[in-house]
C-alpha cells in the first residue's frame, strides 16, 4: 500500500496531472472571485449559511425525525444505516426486491465513501454512470480526485483516448463539445433502460420530505424519471429545515463551486408518482447514513458537518493543485478531505493528510459556510501527538526545542552557537547544501546567518 | 436495536427543543436573509436579462396571450432549421390552441426534437423557470428533447427564489427549476453545452 | 508634548538568529514613531513550532512563560505575523480552559502588535525622507494576512517612501509553501509551491521582494537564490526604516 508521500510524489512527476489541475481550479477560482464580487452581501449570506447548518446539527435528531415523517406521507420509505455496510446491503436488497438488472447513477460522493459501485459489481447489478465525469472514471477504473469535477485529474486527450476506445460511435476529432456528444450518444439508451435510479441528495428538506438534486447536465432528471426505483442515498448531516433554507444554501453552493447563480437544473423529488401522473417511479426511498456522522459531531468535528460539498477549498489549496485529489488516498480529497479521512478511514493510516498543510487559511476563506478547516486539522495534529503517531525525529526534535525556549540562558547560548555554526558551513552569503536540513537544501538555499551574532547579544552589547 | 435507534440515541441532547421552539428558531436564522443584486428592476426586464447570459444561453419570444402560442412556437421551430413539430403535454390549455400549423406529436424521441412546457412559475433572480410534474404534464420530455420549449404567464413571474409559491400538499413527485440549457464543465472545466438535457431553450412570455 | 509608547520588541527566533538587522530595523523605525523601545531579555520563542505539531501541552508551557515576560509591557510589537498571530489568536485559543491564565493570554493578546500594522495604525507613522528608487512586489504572508488582516498597512508604509514602486504580484495572495515545518516534513510539495511563487516574482520584473515574514523571505529567497534570479530580498521594516541601502537577505558575507 503506497504511502501519502509516494502518492504525492507521483502526482508531482506527472506533467499531464499538473496541466488539468491548472485549467479546471484556475477557471474555478476565477469564476468564484467573479459571483462573489457580484454578491455584496456574500459574507453576511456565508455568516448565516454557518449558523442554519450549525443548528441542523445541534438538532440533527429532532429534524431527522421530521424529514421522515414528512418524507413518508408523501410515500417515501425511509431508511436508515449506521454503517457503509448496512447501507450498501439496504440498496442492493431494495434492487434486488426490483429484481434489478441495471441501476442509472447521478453523481454522489456519498455512494463513493460507502462503496456502493463495489457492492454493485459484487451483487451482479450493472452501473450506469450518468455525470459525465463519473462516466469517464468508470470507464478508466479509477475513483474520482475532486468532488465536483471526478475526472479533473485527465486531460481531453486521456478524455479522447478513452471514448475512442470504449464508445460505439466515438467522436470525431478532439473538440470537447464531440467527445461530451459522443457520450451522450453512448449513455442515453442505457441511461433511460435502468430498473433502478441511485442518487445522492445536495440537501434533505425536512418540512416537506423531499431529496433535492443539483446538476449542470439533467442526467439525474433523466435517470430518476424512467426507472421503476428511486432510491436516495445521504448522510444524515444533509438535512436542512425548509425549502428557504435549502435556497439560501443553493444560493452559495453554486456561486463558491463553479461561479454560477444557480445549476442548470435543481430538482426536488417529493416521494414516487402521484396518482395520475404521467411519468415517474412506483417508489422512492431514502437511506439515512451514519457513517461517522454522529461520531464526528460528538469528538469536536461538528463544524465539519456544515460541508455543503462546493469544492472551493480544494480548488484553492496550493497543496490540492500540486497533488492533485488521488494522492490524498480517501474518498474526498483536498482540505475537507484531509479533515474528513482520518474520521472515515481511521488517523493511523491518514495522519499525513493534516500534516501536509501550510496552515495558509485559504481554504477557511472560501469556504461558503466558514468551517474552521486550519483549526480541525490542526485538532487532528494534537491527537496524532496524543497517541504518539508522530514520527520519533519530529517528537525528539519538538521536545528539545521545547526544553530549550523554556530557558532563556540555554535559549540565548543555543541561538549564538547555532548562528556559528551555520556560518562555519556556509560560503559567500549562502548555504547550499546542509547535513539534517536536507529537507530545504535539496530544493533551495539557505541565507547564512550575518556575523555579529543573535539580535539579542547584539541588543544587550549596544545598551551596555 | 435498530440502525434508526442507535442514530437517534447518539443524537440525543439533554435539552430536546420543543417543536415549535425549533421551528422559531429556524424561521430566526432565515429572516432577512441576504440576495445578490438584481440583473434590473423591473422583474420583467431581470428575468429576460438573465435568460440572454451566456451562462444560461435562452432565447424568448413575447406573445399577448395563449392564443398566439402556436403562432411563436412555428416561428421558433423554423428560424432553428427544425420540422414543424413538437411534443405538447396533455395540457387542457394547450388542448383549446389551434395546432394546425404545427404536428403534435404523441411522444419525444429518445434523441432530438422538440418539447413544450407550461412552467408553473418563473425567477428574476435566476432567470428559472419551475416545472411541476402533474396530470397534465410529465417530466421526461423536457429533458429527451433537443429543443426544449417553456411559456410562462408574465403574471406568474416572481422577484426571488423565496417567491415561487410552494405546492399545496401533498405535492408533485418532483419540482424542477430549470435555468438555462443542459451543460457540462466536466472535461477541462471547459463549458460545453446539451450534456445530456436540451440544447436549446426557449422561452415564451405571455401577456 | 505627547507621551512616547513604551513598547517590547519581540523579536522572533528567525530574526533573532538568521536576519538580526530586522529587529533593529523595526526598533529604528518604532523609535522614529516617537516610541521608546525595550528588548525583554528573557523573551525566547512564541510556542509555534510546538502548536503546529500538535503538541498542545508544549505550546501551553511557551504560552505561559511568554505571556509572563511580556505581560508587563503597554504595548508588545512583533516582527512577524506569525508569531504575532500566535499570540493575538492562538493564546487565548489554547489557553481557553485555563482560568487564571486566560484573562493574562487574552490581555497580552490585545496588546500585541505585528510591527507594520502597529506603525500604521496605532502610531499613525510615515517613513520621513526615505528614498529608494527602485521597484517592489509585495507577498503578503499567509498568517498575518488572515490572522492579522494585514494587508494595507505595509503598502500605506511604503507609499511614502520616496521613489519607491510596486508592481503587481500574480498570486500575491497564494502561500510561498514554507508553513514552517511543512517544507521540511513535505518538501517536494513546498518545493512545488515555492517554485510557482518564484517564477511568478520574476515574472512581475521587480527589483526587491517584500514581505513581512522572514521564515517566508527566506523560502522564497532561497528559491529564487537557487533558480539565479536577481531580484533582491527585504523585510517591509527594513525599507521603511531606511536600512534597504544594506545588505539583502543572504548578501551577508
Amino acid at each position: 500500500m503506497s504511502s501519502f508521500t509516494d502518492r504525492a510524489d507521483g502526482a508531482l512527476a506527472d506533467r499531464q496531472l499538473k496541466i488539468a489541475i491548472e485549467r479546471t481550479t484556475g477557471t474555478a477560482q476565477a469564476k468564484r472571485a467573479v459571483a462573489v464580487a457580484a454578491f455584496p452581501d456574500f459574507e453576511a449570506a456565508r455568516a448565516r449559511a454557518a449558523a442554519i447548518k450549525d443548528h441542523v446539527v445541534a438538532n440533527l435528531g429532532a429534524y431527522l425525525e421530521q424529514f421522515e415523517a414528512s418524507a413518508t406521507a408523501a410515500g417515501t420509505q425511509v431508511h436508515w444505516a449506521r454503517t457503509a455496510d448496512e447501507a450498501c446491503a439496504i440498496v442492493i436488497d431494495i434492487c434486488r426486491a426490483a429484481e434489478a438488472r441495471s441501476v442509472a447513477r447521478s453523481k454522489s460522493m456519498l455512494g463513493e465513501e460507502i462503496g456502493l459501485p463495489h457492492a454493485l459489481a459484487e451483487a451482479g447489478i450493472g452501473r450506469v454512470e450518468t455525470d459525465l465525469a463519473e462516466h469517464i472514471i468508470q470507464l478508466a477504473d479509477e475513483r474520482p480526485s475532486h468532488i465536483v469535477w471526478p475526472a479533473l485529474h485527465k486531460t481531453r486527450e486521456q478524455v479522447s483516448e478513452l471514448f475512442r476506445r470504449h464508445h460505439r460511435t466515438p467522436h470525431e476529432g478532439e473538440e470537447i463539445a464531440a467527445m461530451a456528444e459522443s457520450a451522450r450518444r453512448h449513455l442515453r439508451e442505457a441511461m433511460l433502460a435502468a430498473d433502478v435510479g441511485i442518487s445522492g441528495a445536495n440537501f434533505l428538506i425536512a418540512d416537506t420530505g423531499a431529496a433535492v438534486t443539483v446538476t449542470n447536465e439533467g442526467n439525474a432528471e433523466l435517470s430518476l424519471v424512467p426507472p421503476r426505483v428511486h432510491i436516495v442515498t445521504a448522510g444524515i448531516e444533509k438535512i436542512v429545515p425548509s425549502t428557504g433554507h435549502a435556497i439560501h444554501l443553493l444560493r452559495m453552493l453554486a456561486r463558491s463551486a463553479t461561479g454560477a447563480a444557480l445549476t442548470q437544473y435543481t430538482s426536488f423529488f417529493a416521494g414516487p408518482r402521484r396518482a395520475g401522473e404521467i411519468d415517474g417511479p412506483q417508489e422512492m426511498h431514502v437511506v439515512l447514513i451514519d457513517n461517522g456522522r454522529t461520531r464526528m459531531r460528538e469528538e469536536g468535528l461538528a463544524e465539519m458537518l456544515r460541508c455543503i460539498r462546493c469544492g472551493a477549498c480544494m480548488n484553492h489549496c496550493v497543496v490540492f493543485r500540486q497533488i492533485g485529489g488521488h494522492a490524498y488516498g480517501g474518498t474526498y480529497p483536498g482540505p475537507m478531505g484531509a479533515v474528513l479521512t482520518p474520521a472515515l478511514d481511521g488517523l493511523t493510516a491518514n495522519r499525513d493528510l493534516p500534516n501536509a498543510c501550510t496552515m495558509n487559511g485559504k481554504c477557511q476563506e472560501v469556504c461558503p459556510v466558514d468551517i474552521p478547516l486550519p483549526t480541525l486539522l490542526r485538532g487532528w495534529r494534537e491527537k496524532s501527538w496524543r497517541e504518539g503517531l508522530e514520527p520519533t525525529a519530529t517528537r525528539s526534535g519538538i521536545n528539545a526545542w521545547n526544553r530549550m525556549i523554556a530557558s532563556p540562558r540555554l535559549y540565548r547560548l543555543m541561538s549564538a552557537m547555532g548562528a556559528r555554526a551555520l556560518r562555519t558551513v556556509s560560503r559567500g552569503g549562502w548555504i547550499s547544501r546542509l547535513p539534517l536540513a536536507g529537507g530545504w537544501t535539496r530544493h533551495r538555499d539557505l541565507p547564512r546567518p550575518p556575523a555579529g551574532g543573535t539580535f539579542l547579544d547584539q541588543w544587550a552589547k549596544r545598551r551596555r | 436495536m435498530s440502525a434508526r435507534e442507535a442514530i437517534l440515541r447518539a443524537l440525543a441532547s439533554p435539552i430536546q427543543a420543543d417543536a415549535a421552539a425549533l421551528a422559531r428558531e429556524a424561521a430566526m436564522l432565515l429572516a432577512g436573509n441576504e440576495r445578490p443584486p438584481l440583473a434590473a428592476e423591473s422583474v420583467t426586464e431581470a428575468f429576460l436579462a438573465n435568460l440572454s447570459l451566456p451562462s444560461i444561453g435562452a432565447t424568448h419570444d413575447r406573445i399577448a396571450s395563449m392564443e398566439q402560442l402556436p403562432d411563436a412556437v412555428a416561428r421558433y421551430l423554423a428560424g432553428q432549421g427544425e420540422p414543424a413539430r413538437l411534443y405538447l403535454p396533455p395540457d387542457p390549455r394547450l388542448d383549446a390552441c389551434d395546432w394546425s400549423a404545427v404536428e403534435r406529436l404523441p411522444t419525444v424521441p429518445m434523441d432530438g426534437g422538440a418539447a413544450l412546457a407550461i412552467a408553473v412559475a418563473a425567477v428574476a433572480e435566476t432567470g428559472s423557470l419551475v416545472l411541476d410534474t402533474a396530470t397534465t404534464a410529465p417530466m421526461l420530455p423536457n429533458f429527451l428533447a433537443l429543443h426544449h420549449l417553456i411559456a410562462i404567464e408574465r403574471a406568474r413571474l416572481v422577484r426571488w427564489l423565496e417567491d415561487v409559491p410552494l405546492p399545496s400538499p401533498p405535492g408533485p413527485r418532483q419540482r424542477t427549476w430549470v435555468t438555462g440549457v443542459s451543460g457540462t464543465t466536466d472535461i477541462e472545466g471547459q463549458y460545453v453545452r446539451g450534456a445530456h438535457g436540451p440544447r436549446f431553450l426557449h422561452v415564451v412570455l405571455i401577456g | 508634548m505627547t507621551e512616547r509608547r513604551t513598547v517590547a520588541l519581540f523579536v522572533t527566533c528567525l530574526v533573532n538568529v538568521m536576519r538580526p538587522r530586522i529587529g533593529f530595523a523595526a526598533a529604528a523605525a518604532l523609535e522614529a514613531a516617537g516610541c521608546d523601545v525595550v528588548v525583554p531579555r528573557d523573551q525566547t520563542c512564541c510556542g509555534q513550532p510546538a502548536l503546529n505539531s500538535g503538541d498542545r501541552e508544549g505550546a501551553k508551557a511557551a504560552a505561559r512563560r511568554t505571556i509572563a515576560v511580556l505581560e508587563g509591557y503597554e504595548h508588545v510589537v512583533v516582527p512577524s505575523g506569525s508569531c504575532a498571530g500566535t499570540i493575538r489568536a492562538h493564546y487565548p485559543e489554547i489557553l481557553a480552559d485555563d482560568p487564571a491564565w486566560l484573562p493574562r493570554a487574552q490581555a497580552v493578546a490585545a496588546r500585541t502588535w505585528e510591527v507594520l500594522a502597529f506603525l500604521d495604525e496605532v502610531c499613525g507613522w510615515r517613513p520621513q525622507g526615505t528614498r529608494l528608487a527602485v521597484t517592489a512586489a509585495y507577498h503578503d504572508s499567509c498568517s498575518g494576512l488572515r490572522e492579522l488582516g494585514i494587508k494595507r498597512q505595509p503598502r500605506r508604509l511604503l507609499a511614502a517612501v520616496d521613489e519607491l514602486r510596486l508592481v503587481p504580484l500574480e498570486g500575491d495572495e497564494t502561500c510561498c509553501g514554507f508553513g514552517g515545518t511543512f517544507c521540511v516534513k513535505y518538501p517536494a510539495i513546498s518545493n512545488a509551491i515555492v517554485e510557482e511563487k518564484a517564477a511568478a516574482i520574476e515574472a512581475s520584473g521587480a527589483d526587491l521582494l517584500l514581505s513581512g515574514d522572514l521564515g517566508c523571505l527566506m523560502n522564497m529567497a532561497g528559491k529564487l537564490h537557487r533558480r539565479g534570479a536577481s531580484t533582491r530580498v527585504f523585510h517591509t521594516v527594513e525599507v521603511v526604516a531606511g536600512m534597504a541601502d544594506g545588505p539583502a537577505i543572504g548578501e551577508d558575507a
